[in-house]
This record gives structure tokens, sequence and C-alpha cells, in this order.
């Protein structure tokens, strides 16, 4: 038996093709459907292709030798024997799962930056907008500034815009940085329908878009838009305000690798110094038996999750990989390296901050005190700092603020980030939270 | 920068302690460390500076001085590390005989714990389990945030005119005719005829380059960190197993726990101990246990979440005495490491030790129970 953690595209791509060997694999995933937090709200808004997911949720939910356990947070996981051992919280209730071989698919999540009013009502990720939309049919708003940068935008926007609100999109980077990547362009025709998909949206739908800008302050019901360098910096502050009472805001998205990282499987940086797993060509991660597929090997898009999670599916069950899933995947690989050409993410964000602009929003630790931390107690990197001001100790544990922290501690300290000190940045012994009682409860014996 | 009159090789509570010590007895000090400001164990500590959890004899001696000298450190630094005498509870579950004998005998030796009864204990500690009848109360038991304090403490030291220097791995020590006289470093190489070994876990290896020897080991300490909650506790909270524990040298996992409440609403369960190298893997069996504990002392805490638990390496001896003193065979190498679980508590009070000895003026305590030597003369 195989495990498979995630049911997004790269894990139901997986079970799929495990089980196509006649291999029974056991998908566990956190929310009560399959599909993933990608195809969970392309669905709920009809997008470009929103229907692809469809053969592989039948899959899920039909194939005898697919099992399917929803509503499951991976708490921790050991390794036991020559396997694994996932340990999982379901309603409350602490069980175990053991297998030879897992294939993690964990994904990934929105990747915020702060500015001032970030923290105030009114401001949330577009993925948060999306799961209202979905989850709650609840539009986020009357008026929605959509900013950031990235094509997740451009779904989101649309959705939001089709459901009845007024949006506008505020787009950190110029589009002519595709020119940048010519030969992914080539190589994924595909893509090409996509963007006129959006792009006869956003007119008919009446969408503003700019480029070359960004929110840089939000406060009581007003953005602040001013014109952005490509390195986020500030070329004109505060050009306009817009009248919004949301601002979903995206930076991209940074992968999960806490699971993968409590299994012990070797990570690196990726162009952008974000921590993701090596993987070898067949998706095998360094530890025995475990492979990893999708955003958690760097940040791609559904159609290299899908790709990369047939692969490993294949390759868990021994099978050999055909050329033509190969290539498929150099190509989509291709296309995500132009994407983050295309929307880089740099520290000139730093520049937005006032010093009571804060920072870690769990702990409530502001710019000005991280910026103490290096200068008056000589913290020179994240995880001093983090000792000294408590800045990512919080409930999110720092998914939500250590890569910014760390950015400011580098800005301050004018040292570059350390690979080693980015790579124990994102490990956790914790996957998720879990109560004391129920952990108590499951010691052996 | 001017040669300095000593050099402190560890930033962490036990090297800033000294350089402060050292620095308000005159002398100009230069700290280094391989990382940055506690970056090795004070990072991963929880702050305990206890009397509580120590038996008579020259331990105690030692952490009820170093106790009052972490008051009057703060007096000189100035209010920045959270010090609270928050008071320590230690419970017995079953049978209070040896907790009773061990608070009388602290007593004889001046230490205030005081037995009570089950409505005093549950007045101390309301949510405390009812099945607990007797206890003791430590109100000298206080608490620091360490690594704002070594951080403190040395931002002290270099307004006094010392200095500090991160980053510098020390590669050599440089020893002739058994007098030091500096370390070579991977920021470069300094010259002291003094200097003070407080690396912790890593003194073995420093002793080793000073071609002397120390035999200080790790131990793994577990610390669980749950979300924000209500107070629910209001002292140091642990089982009358865990003072068992600290004097045991059984090298199998044994668990204990003491419970805390924090400033900020967490809470923290450490204390478990366990003798392993230098692995960092986790245990899920340990924090197991550790919850399991903790719930037992405080029902209550079922429900509040666990947010993340982190582990430590704890360095000590083979007695489990701390070593603090003159190198037994290197002139003008000194040595405060090996405090175990209590490096935060010992801290000053072996900085005044060795701030003592190397002025030679008379201490507070016959230190020999903690001298290096010790370990040479069970070797011959």
């Amino acid at each position: 038996m195989i495990i498979v953690v995630g049911a997004g595209p790269a894990g139901l791509a997986a079970a799929k093709s495990a089980a196509s060997k006649g291999c029974q694999v056991t998908v566990i995933d956190s929310q009560p459907r399959g599909g993933g937090q990608y195809w969970r709200h392309l669905t709920a808004v009809s997008g470009y292709k929103s229907n692809r997911s469809a053969a592989y949720l039948k899959e899920l939910q039909q194939n005898k030798l697919i099992t399917h356990i929803t509503g499951a947070q991976v708490w921790s996981a050991e390794k036991l024997g020559d396997g694994y051992q996932l340990n999982y919280l379901q309603a409350g209730v602490e069980k175990k799962i053991s297998a030879q071989k897992i294939i993690l698919t964990t994904g990934a999540y929105d990747r915020t930056l702060p500015f001032p009013g970030w923290t105030t009502s009114g401001v949330m990720t577009p993925g948060g907008a999306q799961s209202l939309l979905k989850g709650h049919g609840v539009v986020a708003g009357k008026a929605i500034v959509v900013s950031g940068t990235g094509p997740f935008l451009l779904p989101v926007a649309t959705a939001l815009a089709k459901s009845g609100a007024y949006v506008e999109i505020i787009e950190a980077q110029s589009p002519l940085r595709w020119a940048l990547s010519p030969l992914a362009l080539l190589l994924n025709p595909g893509k090409f329908p996509e963007l006129m998909h959006y792009a006869s949206a956003i007119v008919r739908l009446k969408i503003k878009v700019s480029f070359g800008s960004a929110v840089t302050e939000y406060h009581s019901g007003v953005a602040q838009v001013s014109k952005v360098r490509s390195d986020l910096s500030i070329r004109k502050k505060n050009i306009r305000n817009i009248s919004a009472d949301v601002v979903a805001t995206g930076w991209g998205f940074l992968p999960d690798v806490t699971l993968g990282g409590i299994l012990g499987c070797a990570q690196t940086l990726d162009r952008h110094e974000t921590v993701v797993f090596e993987v070898d060509k067949e998706q095998r991660a360094s530890a025995q038996n475990i492979w990893i597929a999708g955003e958690a090997t760097g940040i791609g898009g559904a159609d290299l999750a899908l790709a990369e999670g047939a692969i490993a599916g294949l390759s868990a069950t021994g099978s050999r990989i055909p050329a033509g899933l190969r290539w498929k995947r150099l190509t989509k690989r291709l296309f995500a390296k132009a994407l983050q050409r295309s929307y880089p993410v740099g520290g000139g964000w730093q520049e937005w901050l006032r010093d009571e602009t804060v920072i870690c929003r769990c702990e409530e630790v502001s710019y000005q005190e991280i910026i103490e931390s290096v200068q008056e107690l000589g913290a020179e990197d994240a995880r001093t700092s983090k000792l000294f001001t408590r800045a990512g100790m919080g409930l999110c544990q720092g998914r939500v603020c250590s890569r910014n922290v760390s950015d400011v501690v580098s800005g301050t300290t004018k040292c570059a980030v350390s690979r080693s000190e980015r790579l124990a940045a994102s490990n956790r012994p914790i996957a998720a939270p879990i109560s004391l009682g129920v952990l108590g409860d499951g010691i052996a014996g | 920068m001017k040669s300095p009159d000593a050099i402190v090789i560890g930033a962490g509570i036990v090297g800033a302690s000294c350089a402060l010590s050292l620095t308000n007895a005159g002398l100009n000090v230069l700290v280094i460390d391989r990382g940055s400001v506690s970056s090795g164990t004070t990072g991963a500590g929880e702050g305990n500076i206890l009397v509580s959890d120590k038996d008579p004899g020259p331990e105690l001696t030692l952490a009820l001085r170093s106790r009052d000298l972490w008051f009057e450190m703060q007096e000189d630094v100035g209010d920045y590390f959270e010090l609270e005498a928050k008071g320590g509870v230690v419970v017995a579950r079953h049978d209070d005989s040896a907790l009773m004998k061990l608070a009388s005998d602290q007593r004889e030796h001046g230490v205030d714990a005081q037995v009570v009864g089950a409505s005093d204990l549950h007045n101390l500690e309301p949510y405390l389990h009812p099945e607990f009848h007797s206890g003791v109360f430590y109100p000298q038991d206080a608490q620091c945030q360490p690594m704002l304090a070594a951080a403190h403490v040395i931002r002290t030291v270099i307004s006094r005119g010392g200095n500090f220097i991160s980053q510098a791995k020390v590669t050599e020590v440089l020893v002739k005719d058994s007098q030091v006289y500096g370390v070579e470093t991977s920021k470069g190489k300094f010259l002291a005829p003094i200097v003070v070994n407080a690396t912790g876990t890593w003194a073995g290896e420093i002793a080793r380059m000073a071609g002397s020897d120390l035999p200080i080991a790790p131990r793994r300490g577990f610390i669980l960190v749950t979300e924000p909650a209500p107070q629910y506790i209001f002292h140091k909270v642990y089982d009358s197993d865990y003072v068992v524990n600290v004097a045991s040298s059984d090298a199998d996992l044994q668990t204990s726990t003491v419970v805390e409440g924090t400033r900020s609403g967490t809470i923290l369960i450490g204390a478990s101990r366990e003798r392993v190298g230098f692995d960092g893997s986790k245990n899920v069996e340990i924090l197991r246990k550790l919850a399991a504990q903790a719930t037992s002392l405080f029902p209550i805490l079922r429900d509040v979440q666990l947010l993340r638990a982190y582990h430590g390496f704890r360095p000590y001896a083979p007695d489990h005495l701390p070593v603090v003193g003159e190198d037994a065979q290197v002139k003008g190498l000194w040595h405060s490491a090996g405090h175990e679980g209590a490096g935060i508590g010992l801290a000053p009070g072996s900085a005044a030790l060795i701030t003592d000895e190397i002025l030679g003026r008379p201490s507070f305590m016959d230190a020999s129970a903690f001298s290096p030597a010790r370990f040479a003369m069970v070797k011959v």
C-alpha cells in the first residue's frame, strides 16, 4: 500500500497512476472533498479548464484500489521499520496509518507581504477571498482591490467580479517581463487560450488593471496605490487612492514543506530563495521510500503538479516512466521558471513599512522591534531575532511571517540570508496543533 | 581594538555573565561566539532559576547565591529580561516522605521551603489535580527570559568598553609552556592571558584544543509550547519525581514534567531528559509522555493545543556538578560549563566564582567541588 498525502492535482495524479498499476493507494487529505485548494477554487468559479479535475475526482471516488481519508490533519510522522507512520487528527480523534511508501503532495499556501494596515479587517489573501466565495457563497466585499503579483490574481478577480463586486487588479510586475522567457512560451502554446480566456473576462467584466503598482497602505476603506519597481521598492509613492472594502493581496505561494521536513527529506532553495524539496528525476526525495510531487518541490501550478504526481505514482510502483510524461514535466518546469522570472517578489516591500507596522500578526511584533533586535541586541539571523521578539512563535508558527522576518533581518544586517538559515527556518516538529489531552492519550502500550 | 585582558568563548548566558563579572572587576573583555548571542543551549532554555531541585551540597550553595546575583544583575543591567520570582511548587503524587525529607534538609541550608497542605496547595494552584494532597512551596524559585538576558548583558559589557565578535569559530587554543595566550578563530587571532571556556556542550572540544580534557557530554531535553491560554498555572509546578530524575545517571529516557505559564500566555512543559549524542531527531513518544504528565498535574490542560516543541542539548559532567575553575593542566584557561539543566540559574554565581579566583580574592564559597581538576584525579 502507498499513502498519498494531499488530494490536490499532484496527489490525485499520483493516486491515479499508482492505482493504474494495480497498487492499493490511500489518499489522506485535510479537506472534506478532494481537489486541493487549486481545483476546489477553480471549480467553484468555473474558471478556465475547471472541469479538468472531474476525471481525477471520479477516479478518487470510484476506483476500488483507492481509499480516500478526508478531514484528516497529519500532525506528525515517524519512521517505522523500513516504512513510515503518519499520526493524524480526524474530528478531534488521533489515528495512525502506516505504509512502506509515502508520496507527499502537501501543496502551498499564499505568501503575504506586510504593509501599513494589512492586519485590519478587510485585508485577506486571494485564496481567502476564493474560499469565502466557494465555501460560504459569500462575496468578500462590494469594492475589491486584488493586489500582488502572479497569474492567480486573474481567476480570483474574475470570479469576484462575476459575483457582482467592483474589482480592480493591481499587478506589481509588468507583463513585458514574459519577453524574458520566449522558450517557455513557445513550448507551452496551451497557455495562450488560458490567457485569452482571462483577458476577455477582464474586458467583459470591466475590471480595471494596473501594472507596476501595488497597494502599499490600507486605512478606513481606502487603499493607497504606489508605483513600484520590479524589486517592489517604491518608484512613486501614493499615486492614487481606491475606495475598497476588501483588499485581497497575494504574492505568489510558499510550499508547505513541514511534513517532509519532519521525515528528514532534504530541502533546497529555488531561484527566489524559497525552501523546496530536492527530488531526483523520478520525484524521489532524499529519504528512502518517499516521493514528493507538486508545489512542495517548487511552485509550478496544476499542470506541472499533474505531471510530477503521475511520475511519482509510477515510480513508487516500480513502473517505467513514459518519455512523453517526462517531456510534459520538462515543458511545465520551463513554464514554472518563466512564471518565477515574470513575477518576482523582491525585498523592496520593506520600504512600504512604518516603524509600527506589524510583521508577525500572531505575536504582534512590529517592524521596529525586529530592527531593534538586530541593532540593539545583536541578532544576526531570523532565529535569534525570533527568540528576542517572539516573531513567528504564535498560532501560525511563522508560516505567514518567517520569510518576511528573515528578509527584514537581512535587510538590516546588510547580509544575505544564509542557505542554512532559510532551510532551518522552514522546519517545524509539529505539522498541526494537537491538544495535550489527545497527544498524551496516544502513549504506546 | 587593543588586546583584551580576557577572552570569553561563548555568548550564551554563562559566557555573558562571566564577561560582565570580569568587566565589572576592571578587566577589558572580548566575547567571541561561533554563532550569535544565545545561539546554543541558552536559546533553547526555559529560563529556570531554581533552588528547589537541588540537594544540600555545593550546588545548592551556588544556586542560592546565584539566584540573588540574578536580581543584582538586573539592577546592574536593567529590567529587560523578564526576571520574576514566581516561586516553585513541588507536589508529591503518592508518597510524600522523600519530598518532605528533602525540604527539611534544604531548610537547614537556607532554602525557604514551606510545606503546604491540601487547601493551601489548591489555593496556590487552583487548577491542580485534586488527588495531590501535599507539596512544598519555594518562593525563591525564579524565572527569566534567558536569550534576552544574554543579549542585554553583552550589550552592557560592550557599553563598558568590552567587545563582542560573532560568527568567530575557535579553531585553535594557543598554549605555550602550559599557559594559554589566546585563540585562533575563523575571524582571526586574538591574544589574552586569560581565556574562559563557556561553550556549554562544546566545552570538551575547546579543552581538547588546548591539549587538556573535560568530560562534558550532551543530554537532550524537550520543551513543549502551547497556544496562549488563560492563566491556569501560577508558579513553576513539578512532580517530586523530577528531583529524583535530576540526579539520575540512568541513560534511559526519564521524564518528569515541569509546567509553567509565561507572560505571553503560552504554557511551557519541559524537563524530559535523555542521554543521547547530538542527535536532533524528534521523538513523538517523548512529546506524548510530557503531555500526559502535564495533563495529569493539570487536567484543564487537556483541551489546550500544543503548537510546537523544541529541544536543546544540556551539557553535563559525569558527577552532574558544574565545572567551574581553572584547567588542571593549562594555566590561564578557565572553564564554566557542564551546568546541565541549571545553566541559566547558576550562570551569575559561576561567573562570580571565576572572577574571584582570577582576582585572587575570597569568594562566597569553597569551589573545589566544581574544579576541573577533579576529573584528572579520577583518571590517575
